[in-house]
């Protein structure tokens, strides 16, 4: 028995060994709205993934099903666990949610559709939240059994390779919703952004925008550029030929990016990394006489909005969001959505991150 | 201008910065509902920035203490708790107005109070009136509104009222009251609040009939026996409340707004779009198709009205209805009433739906259950099949908001014995996060401009109409609707369990 994972069965012998589990205990309601499937090649990742699937379940009742993956052993094997993670709802009832979680070591194709995926609840949807970098598990066949494929392109060392993995899976014809948690990162901000250029004194300055500035932390400069992405594609803003030049402009912590507005003028951005900022600290938009800053301090559960245009002064609190991959997969499971928006800045975004 | 980071961000319609003015600031509702609920948007960012509250009331007040008293009950109630640092920010931005709801002066500086916060805000004068005071003001308060010309929005904005119940208390000051409103906002600009259509619940009902292709051919007099709205209470009269409802009763407190909102979101026809007027259009219809029951005769073979007598709710004993606190002793107003409704449409012809509504009940509880009919008892043993029951879909709109299907299975054996089962959705089990309280829903619908779930006026008179008949042949002299008693704690009359027992029928155990 392992604290974490719950009671080692045999792979054949999960479905029988869940009945028994429920059997103990009739208070129990066993909740399920999704197959949550975790997939990482991290050593560890099992029981780690286990305590952010408990406090995951405590809002979204799924199916868990927890895969750490030895790609590098010589030898083939699967071992399994099973556990239910129970919370009080509304201080009366126990609702449980189940887990199999799952060690897979070396390499035998097909392992993870044919023998993982064996053990998911029918008619539910498949989410798999892949993370660390993509690997060659992820393929066609794979990705053709997921509704939603969640990753985070913060932890990838090469995020124009993946993405264009990621780029081939959607183009694909399967209807795949992916969804990385560095574009979840910038909600909170485009919702501010959005919010201060309700105010039609800021609409009056957006076609006059001359200047954006992003601070980032350095882990989070995708984040960073999905946000620039964003701007630029709801703008309506062309890169310019500088952009060829965006990598020359780089300089230190800070990277120059140049646009071209829908009348020819020239929009600079730059973005700022900043080890001491929150993953997405400043945000700064400049022109037509208007500013606007969305500021977050390190930590902060807020971000703090304020919009300037001559006189005209306004200033307010919105919540910041969650740094926490488990949150943010949370947050991204309560707003569900079939994430078009991401597609759209995809090609605009792809195309800043090479430069 | 539209704006282009608006798009494909959220799918409700966008809310505008505006001023919210409440009439009534100092009552229970504003510090317990309605800035707990502004609170609540603020703090999930939904609420859009430059948002200010005026509270409009009569007892002298600082803003200070005004704001003092807002956090002190916030602290109590609301959902998500209080946060000092979002407070800090929150509180700022409400001012009170003391002034009396006739006095000229007082909406003249109301005016300018208003103008000065649109300058400050870049000439966005965006307006909601929320009118929560008494209802015996409400006709000088929409009245010096216009005078001070506060109902007319400016260029490119927007003014709009909000009216909580009750909405008149008969046909006749209800159509005073519409006449008043309209002549001070257009029907567009005019929001009348029914918080139960706030609730999750509520709205659910349209989504669980038609985006569900199974219930929707289902959904009609074909398959349907009977539909039961029951609506109970474990109160009576306490805090005052009798002085109120002694005027009023259940069937103008509850019925005529809660439970006919209800009705018609279960008996509506599918709406052509779901724009506010698409579907106030469907709603509309199914009241104006209630057969009218405008005789004494008609009204005592189809409604029961009750009085609580002594008894004991929750391990209490309580006083009956006459004896409560601000009751007149001889009081001839319900705290109970049961009726059976038929609509006379094509889709529901001879379904009766029942409803019950009551104080002192031995719970809390409101709920809509649709009884389907039996399948013929030709292959499974009949007494067994008539022991079991049909189909019945629960939809629980509070507490425990959710909805279960009760179906018949075989219990293991070897012997062909049948029971009914219980497939049951919680939202609290399958959505962990709470729901947003009903009123931030709706507030924070006016402030978008969509009136999906506020009672339109035709809506409202022909609720009147229907419940005026009743109304009159309880009240007409020499009147022959008897008033019958049921024992606090229990669940109503034994005339009302009669009144389902003519159908075959019986009320659905809670």
């Amino acid at each position: 028995m392992d604290p974490e994972l719950g009671q080692e069965v045999p792979v054949d012998g999960i479905h029988k060994a869940l009945r028994q589990l429920w059997a103990q205990d009739e208070a129990r309601t066993n909740a399920c709205l999704i197959n949550l499937a975790v997939y990482s090649e991290e050593k560890g990742s099992l029981q780690k993934n286990s305590a952010i699937v408990r406090d995951l379940t405590r809002e979204h009742a799924c199916r868990a099903l927890l895969i750490e993956m030895d790609r590098g052993a010589k030898d083939a094997s699967i071992r399994a666990w099973i556990t239910a993670h129970c919370h009080l709802s509304g201080g009366k009832k126990s609702v449980c949610c189940e887990q199999i979680s799952f060690a897979l070591t070396g390499v035998s194709r097909g392992r993870l559709r044919n023998t993982v995926f064996a053990h998911l609840t029918s008619d539910l949807p498949l989410i798999l939240w892949w993370q660390g970098e993509l690997s060659p598990i992820f393929e066609e066949r794979l990705y053709a059994v997921i509704d939603r494929f969640v990753f985070d392109s913060s932890d990838w060392s090469k995020p124009h390779v993946s993405f264009a993995i990621i780029e081939q899976a959607l183009s694909s014809g399967r209807v795949l919703v992916v969804q990385d948690l560095a574009w979840t990162r910038t909600y909170h901000y485009r919702l501010a952004v959005a919010s201060l250029f309700d105010d039609p004194l800021a609409q009056r300055a957006l076609p006059h925008i001359e200047s954006v500035e992003i601070e980032h932390h350095p882990k989070h400069r995708n984040s960073a550029l999905q946000l620039l992405a964003w701007l630029a594609v709801q703008a309506g803003w062309r890169t310019g030929l500088e952009l060829h030049l965006a990598v020359a402009k780089k300089h230190g912590n800070r990277e120059g990016f140049s646009f071209e507005r829908k009348t020819g003028e020239a929009v600079a951005a730059t973005l700022l990394s900043n080890e001491s900022s929150a993953p997405l600290g400043r945000l700064c938009i400049r022109g037509g006489g208007m500013e606007i800053v969305i500021d977050r301090a390190p930590q902060s559960s807020h971000i703090h909005m304020r919009l300037s245009v001559g006189d005209h002064v306004t200033e307010s609190l919105a919540p910041a969001g969650c740094d926490d991959c488990g949150m943010l997969i949370g947050e991204q499971l309560a707003r569900g959505g079939k994430n078009s928006l991401f597609l759209k800045i995809l090609p605009m975004f792809r195309n800043l991150l090479d430069g | 201008m539209s704006n282009p980071f608006r798009e494909d961000l959220v799918s409700r319609t966008r809310p505008e910065a505006c001023t919210v003015v409440i009439f009534g600031a100092t009552g229970d509702l504003t510090h317990r509902k309605l800035v707990p609920a502004l609170y609540n948007l603020a703090l999930d960012g939904e609420l859009p920035p430059g948002v200010k509250i005026i509270g409009f009331a009569r007892r002298e007040k600082s803003d200070e203490v005004f704001r003092q008293g807002l956090e002190e009950l916030n602290r109590k109630v609301s959902r998500n708790g209080h946060d000092d640092q979002v407070w800090a920010s929150f509180a700022p931005n409400i001012h009170y107005h003391q002034s009396e709801f006739t006095d000229d002066d007082g909406y003249k500086r109301l005016a300018e109070t208003l103008d000065a916060i649109d300058r400050d805000r870049g000439g966005k004068g965006n307006r909601l009136f929320y009118i929560a005071s008494a209802p015996e003001f409400f006709d000088d308060i929409l009245s010096h509104l216009k005078k001070a010309g506060l109902n007319q929005a400016k260029e490119g904005c927007w003014s709009r009222v909000i009216v909580e119940k009750p909405f008149g208390t008969d046909l006749k000051t209800a159509q005073h009251l519409n006449r008043v409103v309209s002549q001070t906002f257009h029907e567009r600009d005019t929001y009348r609040i029914d918080h139960y259509l706030g609730k999750e619940t509520a709205q659910n009902l349209m989504v669980l009939r038609f985006a569900n292709a199974i219930f929707e051919p289902l959904w009609n007099s074909r398959y349907i026996e009977q539909v039961q709205i029951t609506c109970s209470e474990n109160l009576g009269m306490e805090g005052g409340r009798g002085g109120y409802y002694d005027k009023s009763g259940a069937l103008r407190d509850m019925v005529q707004n809660h439970l006919l909102q209800l009705l018609s979101l279960v008996a509506m026809e599918p709406p052509t779009d779901l724009s506010a007027d698409g579907v106030r259009d469907e709603k509309v219809k199914v009241i104006r198709s209630l057969r009218k029951w405008d005789t004494p005769e008609k009204v005592a073979a189809n409604v029961v009205r009750a009085q609580y007598i002594k008894g004991s709710v929750s391990g209490k004993v309580v006083p009956g209805y006459r004896e409560e606190d601000r009751v007149d002793p001889e009081s001839m107003t319900e705290s109970y009433v049961a009726l059976r409704l038929m609509i006379d449409t094509w889709r529901w012809s001879g379904v009766p739906f029942y409803i019950r509504v009551g104080k002192q009940l031995p719970k809390k509880a409101t709920e809509i259950s649709v009884h389907f009919k039996s399948p013929p008892g030709v292959l499974f043993n009949t007494t067994s099949m008539n022991a079991t029951g049909g189909n019945v879909l629960a939809i629980r709109i509070q507490p425990d908001e959710g909805i279960s299907l009760r179906m018949v299975s075989k219990i293991p054996g070897t012997s062909l014995r049948l029971e009914p089962v219980k497939m049951d959705f919680q939202y609290s089990t399958s959505f962990g996060k709470a729901s947003p309280e009903a009123y931030e829903r709706l507030l924070l619908d006016a402030i978008a401009g969509d009136a999906t779930l506020f009672a339109r006026r035709d809506e409202v008179e022909e609720a009147w109409k229907f419940i005026d008949c009743i109304e009159h042949a309880w009240h007409q002299e020499g009147s022959t609707v008897p008033m019958a008693e049921y024992v606090a704690g229990t669940w109503g009359p034994k005339e009302a369990d009669d009144l389902l027992h003519e159908d075959g029928n019986s009320w659905r155990r809670l």
